[in-house]
């Protein structure tokens, strides 16, 4: 496959990954905003999902309709979802001989509607969650269409190789400036709180099922980094990486595929055979914030050894 | 019934060949598209207008257009209504562009080796040193199975008395033919059982075919070559087509930065290291191809390739420098190439074209502007054109000066009032002019002409001019089986 097929592929499935992850985070955080809008704040979501400056956040922090726009269909945010999809659909247009027709029609139709009047209109005035809905909607259909059309080959191990990495670092993000947020205070009880974080992730339920006693930080903490069977805790996303990279594995490009190999081992051991108690010895944020720095580091490599191209 | 309002205000021009309606009458090709068409009621077939539109838009068959760093998504009008051809035309026009392609296969070889053409005075020796597409760096070149053009799109349109005339010959890198086999498959959606009740023959063929002729012409001997088609990059406005050939084909769509050259060969960077290139189709114009002896500030281009083609490790397709074959000024030595090489009467005609380089024929052209259409030898999609009859006076001068500066570079013809065929427009039918491109591939096996092409439409009432650039649309093309 060419190198610069790899990487639009890649990183066509890291902006997807990405949009779902916003969406899904702006409208669990909308419900929470009609709430309690004294106590809610955005901050944390623009922190997570944008590179506003800290006084530019606070001062939209509590402007619900201001910060959907912000982070939807905002020309000069890069990180809008406006901006993510259409750099999605161009680096599905390089490559629509290795996608199938499916995937680019759902690509191009997803661009379509968000660019969409009408669509732009109801985020200022309608129920927000049904145009979210429509937009998680399509993400899914993109996930699907993968899912069910793609001939599993390099591609399709580039593809989940870019999803997962992204989602590794969003997971590790979430967390860390959800706690930061709090001061990475764990005796911190307010239940909504966690409650809210659990859903946008969609780890409620099973947060519910495996915890009995209410709701503790440590649990959470659990949950979203160790737990195998989430799909959005760290480990798993470690594990899917893991997984599809060793798809990759040829006799061609040896040297780099041991490299990126024992970078992505490492990584998964360090967090597979940590405990709660040993992450909070070491302060949740340094080590998040080491688990980060470390998938950054394999998106580096990837980078030099099989997407170099120019 | 609404055939009355359909057709009440179809009227045809004067001195106009219609391809639908003869004597007050419809001719029987289009019997059955117009029957069908009466059943359906206005709202339904602005519908199914509707629906054409919506299709090309999802598929993402669109080129941008960037303005203010934003780009936005056109689609190519259609319309759609087919333009329908007959069996006996399609017989005719067939021959006549296989004869016409034989020829100038023959004159490329010529041209680049023996030069027997210009040393018998059919081809005059300065217009083709003089024409910038000319190439030296091709002379004695070897070339696979001695075939220049793989690819060929000929433009066909059709005078007052229906005679079909060749407009121009584009055998460099022709376009447009997604857009043949993109038609169709919308004509197939918006009219469903209408192609096979009218016997239609199909098109889907092209890209195996075309497939199929790469595959002969790689150098290397090995049941699987590597066959790539390289582009410009998406911000090209074919780019759209380069992706659908290249799916249909499934072969490696690769940009020049793709592609390296080590030792005379060529190689595509894939994420397991260097692998061998055979056969390029490229998309990509002769003096952007490398920096190394065309154009050196080329970004679209592999530096080497050249050294790699002179050395027979890889096949370009089509081949390189056949813009001389298909200069403006030349194309009026053709019928006489025809008859060099094959002793044959050419079958299709020429339009008749003055050489503004000859003072006679220059001064007559001179006096009969508003009767000609001029064009500049070397540009194409309807850039560089003046259309005398409908110019301003002023437009007239300022080419006439130009002209005295180089006048090589420019070509006159007299203006063809092309024939017309059905639109649809807001509820009604009417004629707008039409030319004919069909596709014809060369390969080791022979000549093949897929029984269809693109239909290029001026939309504009009254328009001459068929150029997408300039206004213009397109039509699926059926051509009937017998």
């Amino acid at each position: 496959m060419l190198s610069r097929v790899a990487d639009s592929l890649y990183w066509m499935s890291r902006y997807m990954e990405r949009t779902d992850g916003i969406l899904r985070m702006l409208k669990i955080n909308y419900a929470s905003s009609q709430d309690d809008i004294q106590e809610f704040s955005w901050k944390p979501v623009l922190r997570i999902f944008s590179y506003l400056e800290e006084e530019q956040a606070t001062s939209i922090a509590h402007q619900t309709r201001t910060v959907l726009q912000y982070m939807v269909t905002s020309k000069e945010n890069t990180n809008s979802v406006l901006n993510i999809v259409t750099r999605a659909r161009e680096n599905a247009r390089s490559v629509q001989d290795h996608i199938t027709k499916e995937l680019w029609q759902c690509l191009n139709d997803f661009y379509h509607t968000i660019r969409d009047e009408q669509l732009v209109r109801g985020l200022q005035k309608d129920d927000p969650v049904s145009i979210l809905d429509i937009l998680i909607r399509q993400g899914l259909l993109y996930y699907g269409i993968t899912d069910i059309t793609m001939a599993r080959g390099e591609g399709y191990a580039f593809i989940n190789i870019g999803k997962f990495l992204e989602r590794g670092v969003q997971s590790a993000d979430i967390l860390d400036i959800k706690f930061s947020d709090l001061q990475y205070d764990l005796t911190h009880t307010d239940t909504t709180y966690w409650k809210y974080l659990l859903l946008s992730i969609s780890g409620y339920e099973l947060y519910l099922k495996t915890y009995r006693s209410g709701f503790d930080a440590r649990n959470v903490v659990e949950q979203i980094v160790l737990n195998e069977d989430f799909p959005r805790s760290v480990i798993y996303s470690i594990n899917q990486l893991q997984r599809y990279f060793e798809r990759l594995k040829s006799d061609r490009n040896k040297d780099a595929y041991h490299k990126i190999d024992f970078m992505i081992g490492r990584i998964r051991s360090r967090v597979k055979y940590s405990t709660v108690e040993t992450i909070l010895r070491q302060g949740l944020h340094s080590y998040l914030n080491g688990v980060k720095e470390e998938l950054y580091e394999v998106g580096n490599a990837l980078n030099q050894h099989y997407f170099a191209y120019t | 019934m609404q055939t009355n309002e359909l057709l009440n205000s179809y009227d045809v021009g004067a001195q106009t060949w219609d391809e639908m309606y003869a004597h007050q009458a419809v001719r029987t090709q289009y019997q059955g598209v117009v029957d069908f068409l009466q059943q359906m009621s206005i709202e339904e077939l602005n519908k199914k207008e509707e629906l054409a539109k919506r299709l090309f838009m999802s598929q993402g068959i669109t080129f941008t257009v960037y303005s203010s760093g934003e780009g936005i998504e056109k689609i190519f009008p259609f319309d759609i209504i087919p333009r329908i051809i007959t069996a006996t035309e399609w017989n005719y026009i067939e021959a006549g562009i296989r004869q016409r392609l034989k020829a100038l296969n023959l004159f490329l070889k010529d041209v680049y080796n023996n030069q027997f053409i210009l040393k018998d005075g059919i081809v005059p020796v300065e217009m083709v040193y003089s024409c910038p597409h000319f190439l030296r760096e091709m002379h004695g070149f070897p070339i696979p199975y001695d075939i220049y053009v793989h690819i060929a799109g000929i433009d066909l349109i059709r005078d007052q008395d229906g005679t079909f005339y060749i407009l121009e010959d584009n055998l460099r890198t022709p376009s447009g033919v997604s857009y043949m086999l993109e038609n169709r498959e919308i004509t197939k959606r918006i009219f469903p059982d209408l192609i096979p009740k009218n016997n239609v023959r199909t098109v889907t063929e092209y890209p195996n075919i075309l497939h199929r002729n790469l595959v002969s012409l790689s150098p290397r001997q090995t049941a699987n070559p590597t066959i790539v088609l390289l582009t410009p990059g998406i911000y090209n406005s074919a780019y759209f087509e380069h992706t659908t050939l290249a799916r249909l084909m499934g072969v490696e769509l690769v940009e020049g930065r793709d592609l390296v050259v080590d030792n005379h060969r060529v190689y595509m960077k894939t994420t397991a290291g260097l692998q061998q290139v055979d056969v390029i189709y490229r998309r990509v114009d002769d003096g952007f191809l490398d920096p190394l002896v065309f154009q050196p500030d080329s970004m679209l281009g592999v530096s080497g390739i050249m050294s790699a083609y002179r050395k027979g490790n890889v096949a370009i397709d089509n081949a390189v420098g056949n813009g001389v074959a298909d200069d403006k000024a030349i194309y009026a030595f053709v019928p006489a190439m025809i008859r060099y090489y094959l002793n044959e009467e050419p079958i299709l005609k020429n339009v008749p074209t003055y050489q503004l380089g000859n003072p006679e024929e220059r001064e007559y052209v001179f006096a009969n502007m508003n009767r000609m259409v001029v064009k500049k030898t070397n540009e194409s999609g309807g850039y560089g054109m003046l259309m005398g009859h409908s110019a301003e006076e002023e437009e007239i001068m300022r080419y006439k000066t130009e002209i005295l500066k180089d006048p090589r570079q420019y070509i006159a013809q007299p203006t063809i009032n092309l024939s017309s065929a059905p639109c649809y427009m807001n509820g009604r039918l009417k004629p707008r002019r039409v030319d004919l491109r069909p596709y014809a591939l060369c390969g080791p096996d022979g000549i093949q002409i897929v029984p269809g092409g693109l239909t290029r439409v001026a939309l504009r009432e009254g328009s001459l001019v068929v150029n997408s650039s300039q206004g213009g649309g397109s039509k699926d093309t059926w051509v009937l089986a017998g």
